[in-house]
């Protein structure tokens, strides 16, 4: 009895450690960012922005891009697939391609060049990390615990009282 | 000097008796704390003066807690109650017109009737409920002030000096007592050791009136009620069976308690030099229960020496800690000590066994 | 062991005196207020899909015998602590809260742990240790989140770290988090939005809390809540069913905050939870429910009513005083208000049941009969 009491209560905790392990993999956030850019000198070739992109996601269209332009996603999980809609040159017909690539799980922010991963190219060509600014708001470390003032409710922790010393 | 002697003797007597291992561990860390403070570089004369200045102006609402201990209905987490009726003496005695020493002599008397009418009501409610008077006195105090929030607004204030400034009506969060009564009683026979080139400021005066409060608490409870009044909080069956009025006796302790609560928060306000309202008397609350306990008492339990011993370690770890732990590891983490310690310290004396205090 | 009703009207007005008093609080402020109908019901289903969890989790305590869990707090920063994390690893949407809800578990389940083992070392004074334990553990939580975090537990992203380096901002966003349960089979109707999914989530719970009373465990808990003595004599190992009951409620607690904040959609790391456990009591109580007894139907009528007065108080202080302020501290003194009457009647009450019991008893031994 007690032997499979434990027995439970170990394949509990392992399904638990299992499906938060699953979330960690499938819950993974990337913000994606498409720049449709010249790439200019390649091992010595020259990859030419499209006349215009427009990019789908799960049907949502989130980014139409003119040149030099750069759209912006967000893609939860590692497998991602997107829908472009290519205008290569000024007046061609569109063409259409179904895109699925494998995201990098350890990277917030993703920039894709266009122009060079639809041209094969390796993924050192195409691939560079976004690395966002922090703004520095000034006065943010204000209202600290013990520091903060705020009027109403805020003040019944009961330890409040030292405005003074 | 001997004084402090007077105070080392009690403090030892009483780790002895009661060896509670929290309350030695904050003697040991304010010991510790005087010791490194001139090691860090912040000035010790300096240091000692702010705690006993702060002694001084939370003393008076510390030994509001003696009274509802001694007659059995544990920490008074009702004190804002007190602390209303204080505020309501210190406003009106200024909308009276009176001001420097005469308005907290008005203060004082003003707000006398208002704690025995509120003392009273509280006390009969408490004398409904007994066993259960802590959580009940926790929400008394939370409805009251958030009750009393209302009123400030309400109530026809006309004093130019304490109304809101733009619109006229209702109080204002905060007004400073410069031409009131602001140290009325710190300034009085202060000792000032700055032209000696020490920076030590006494305010006797503070000292001076909570001595004389805290001498007629233990006459008090030296007198025929006094003793009765221990008795109903150590033992209510036998009190009530040796032919005592518990109720009576309960009731008085509540508006005594309520009394010293009023006159503790108008001596706070002479130090602090301000006047807070609104919400501010909830945060009262708080550091007098923990002091106490801190100074030894227990949560039925209570003297005169463990309100100064509590008092002075309390003060004089919210005051001592911000510089000295600061100058030491770069980070002001005396909030979350100051947090950390006077709730365990409430905790702790809850999880206590108390004999009789059903 | 049947208790015996002898007050029925008594009875009737105590367990019905707060809802009806809300009614016609919120009968005379509806109009006051000036919203539109579908705005205030809107609102009030928004309100219920993120806070009845969190009610919920105070019905097992009750069932026990140990009052209102004030401790529900501690489950609350437990949840947030985990919503850091999960914030800082980049986990996004229903996922995010999964991890959030499994990462929770063994913070909350420690802190219950530890509520009820110093509860049991209160007994009697349940309700108000586990208040001051809000605060202790308070302390804790910042001294984790203000000092630890960054410096010693490993915080990745700058963007949630306060700008010295160490220590979390004041506030965490959960902007790729904000309303996922909410939104996740959501019906609009007649511009009222439904969260089916935090209902779905809600009803599971209530059929938990429904089985929950009728197993072993349960029917332990509600004879601990009886008589604690009878229950120890009759083998129940009381201690043990307390502190069970306790981690419970921490647990849900966690799991409600997490409902609560990923509704709000960003939160005040270091006030977040402070009225959390308050406004929930004050709900439970305005719904009807008492110190000792509390249902899942208190509940319903109970946020109904408390939200529904809480939005319209404002406005309706507005259109009687011509002061906002005043409309603000009113709702917070019915709040208190409240919970210091249900304080009140309970404390009567015991009190009376006590005296009557002695009489009781007193007459079962004068009779010489041995009657238990």
């Amino acid at each position: 009895m007690r032997g499979k009491t434990l027995l439970i209560r170990l394949a509990a905790l392992a399904v638990c450690v299992a499906v938060a392990a699953t979330m960690m993999v499938i819950g993974r956030g990337h913000t994606l960012y498409f720049d449709n850019k010249t790439i200019e000198n390649y091992q010595g070739n020259e990859y030419k922005a499209f006349e215009r992109v427009v990019v789908t996601i799960d049907g949502e269209e989130v980014a139409k891009l003119g040149k030099r332009e750069r759209g912006m996603a967000t893609w939860i999980g590692q497998s991602f697939k997107m829908t472009l809609e290519i205008t290569e040159k000024k007046g061609d017909e569109p063409r259409i391609e179904e895109i699925s690539m494998d995201l990098p799980y350890s990277v917030d922010g993703i920039v894709i060049n266009l122009p060079a991963y639809l041209a094969g190219l390796p993924e050192d060509a195409w691939f560079s990390e976004f690395v966002p600014m922090v703004e520095e708001e000034p006065g943010e470390d204000e209202p600290l615990p013990g520091e903060g003032d705020e009027f109403g409710l805020e003040g019944d922790l009961g330890m409040e009282g030292d405005l003074g010393a | 000097m001997s004084k402090s002697e007077q105070l080392r003797q009690t403090r030892f007597g009483q780790l002895v008796d009661a060896f509670g291992l929290p309350r030695l561990i904050i003697t040991g860390f304010l010991i510790f704390l005087f010791i490194m403070a001139p090691i860090t570089g912040s000035d010790l004369p300096t240091q000692i003066t702010n705690v006993i200045n702060r002694f001084s102006w939370n003393a008076v609402l510390v030994l509001a807690m003696v009274p509802m201990i001694h007659s059995g209905c544990g920490l008074n987490f009702g004190v804002p109650l007190g602390v209303l009726a204080g505020l309501l003496g210190g406003t009106l005695a200024i909308e009276m017109g009176f001001t420097g020493p005469m308005s907290f002599v008005m203060a004082i008397v003003v707000s006398t009737p208002f704690a025995i009418l509120f003392g009273g009501g509280y006390g009969a409610l408490l004398n409904k409920i007994k066993g259960g008077e802590m959580m009940v006195a926790t929400y008394v105090g939370f409805s009251s002030v958030s009750f009393m929030c209302i009123m400030w607004l309400l109530i026809p204030y006309k004093n130019p000096s304490i109304v809101m400034a733009y619109t006229g009506v209702g109080l204002r969060n905060m007004f400073a007592l410069d031409s009131f009564y602001a140290g009325v009683l710190s300034k009085f026979l202060e000792i000032d050791l700055n032209p000696l080139g020490i920076n030590l400021v006494i305010p006797v005066g503070s000292l001076l009136f909570f001595a004389l409060l805290a001498f007629l608490m233990w006459a008090f409870l030296h007198t025929k009620t006094g003793t009765a009044m221990t008795a109903v909080g150590s033992n209510p069956t036998f009190a009530k069976a040796s032919g005592i009025n518990v109720d009576k006796i309960r009731l008085l302790s509540v508006v005594l308690s309520t009394w010293l609560g009023a006159v503790g928060i108008l001596v706070y306000q002479q130090g602090f030099g301000f006047v807070q309202l609104y919400t501010a008397p909830l945060n009262m609350a708080m550091p007098a229960v923990a002091a106490i306990l801190i100074g030894g008492a227990s949560v039925n339990k209570a003297s005169v020496a463990n309100v100064i011993i509590g008092t002075f370690l309390f003060q004089g770890l919210v005051t001592m800690t911000p510089t000295v732990i600061t100058a030491l590891i770069h980070t002001d983490v005396s909030e979350v000590i100051r947090i950390i310690v006077s709730n365990g310290m409430v905790i702790y004396a809850l999880t206590r066994k108390t004999e009789g205090a059903k | 062991m049947k208790m015996k009703k002898n007050f029925n009207g008594f009875d009737f007005l105590q367990n019905n005196l707060v809802p009806l008093m809300f009614i016609i609080i919120c009968a005379i402020c509806i109009p006051l207020s000036g919203f539109s109908t579908s705005y205030l019901l809107n609102e009030v289903v928004t309100r219920m899909g993120r806070n009845i969890f969190l009610i919920l989790s105070l019905l097992i305590p009750i069932m026990a015998g140990m009052g209102l869990n004030f401790g529900m707090t501690l489950g609350a920063m437990a949840g947030q602590v985990a919503l850091i994390f999960v914030t800082d690893w980049q986990i996004w949407g229903i996922p995010g809260v999964v991890l959030a809800m499994i990462l929770s578990v063994p913070l909350s389940a420690l802190l219950g742990l530890m509520c009820g083992k110093l509860m049991n070392m209160a007994k009697g004074r349940e309700m108000i240790l586990g208040y001051m334990m809000n605060y202790f553990v308070t302390g804790l939580y910042q001294l984790l989140v203000l000092y630890f975090m960054g410096s010693i537990i490993p915080i990745k992203h700058a963007s949630i770290r306060l700008p010295r380096g160490f220590g979390i901002r004041t506030t965490v966003n959960l902007t790729n988090m904000r309303q996922c349960l909410d939104n996740e089979f959501a019906i609009l109707y007649k511009g009222v939005k439904i969260p089916v999914l935090n209902f779905i989530i809600i009803a599971l719970l209530c059929l938990f809390i429904v089985w929950f009373r009728r197993t072993k465990l349960g029917q332990d808990m509600r004879a601990v809540g009886q008589d604690m003595e009878v229950a120890q004599a009759a083998g129940i190992n009381v201690d043990r069913t307390r502190i069970i009951s306790i981690i419970i409620s921490t647990v849900f607690a966690g799991f409600g905050q997490i409902i609560y904040l990923q509704n709000i959609g960003n939160f005040p790391t270091y006030t977040a939870h402070s009225q959390i456990g308050m406004f929930c009591i004050a709900a439970l109580l305005v719904g009807g429910a008492s110190v000792e007894r509390a249902s899942i139907g208190n509940v319903f009528l109970g946020v109904i009513l408390f939200h529904t007065m809480f939005i319209v108080a404002p406005r309706a202080g507005v259109a009687i005083t011509g002061d906002a302020m005043i409309g603000e501290y009113f709702r917070v003194f019915v709040s208190y208000g409240v919970i210091t009457l249900a304080l009140i009647m309970y404390e009567i009450k015991k009190r009376r049941a006590r005296s009557h019991g002695g009489e009781l008893l007193a007459r079962a031994q004068r009779e010489g009969g041995v009657q238990s």
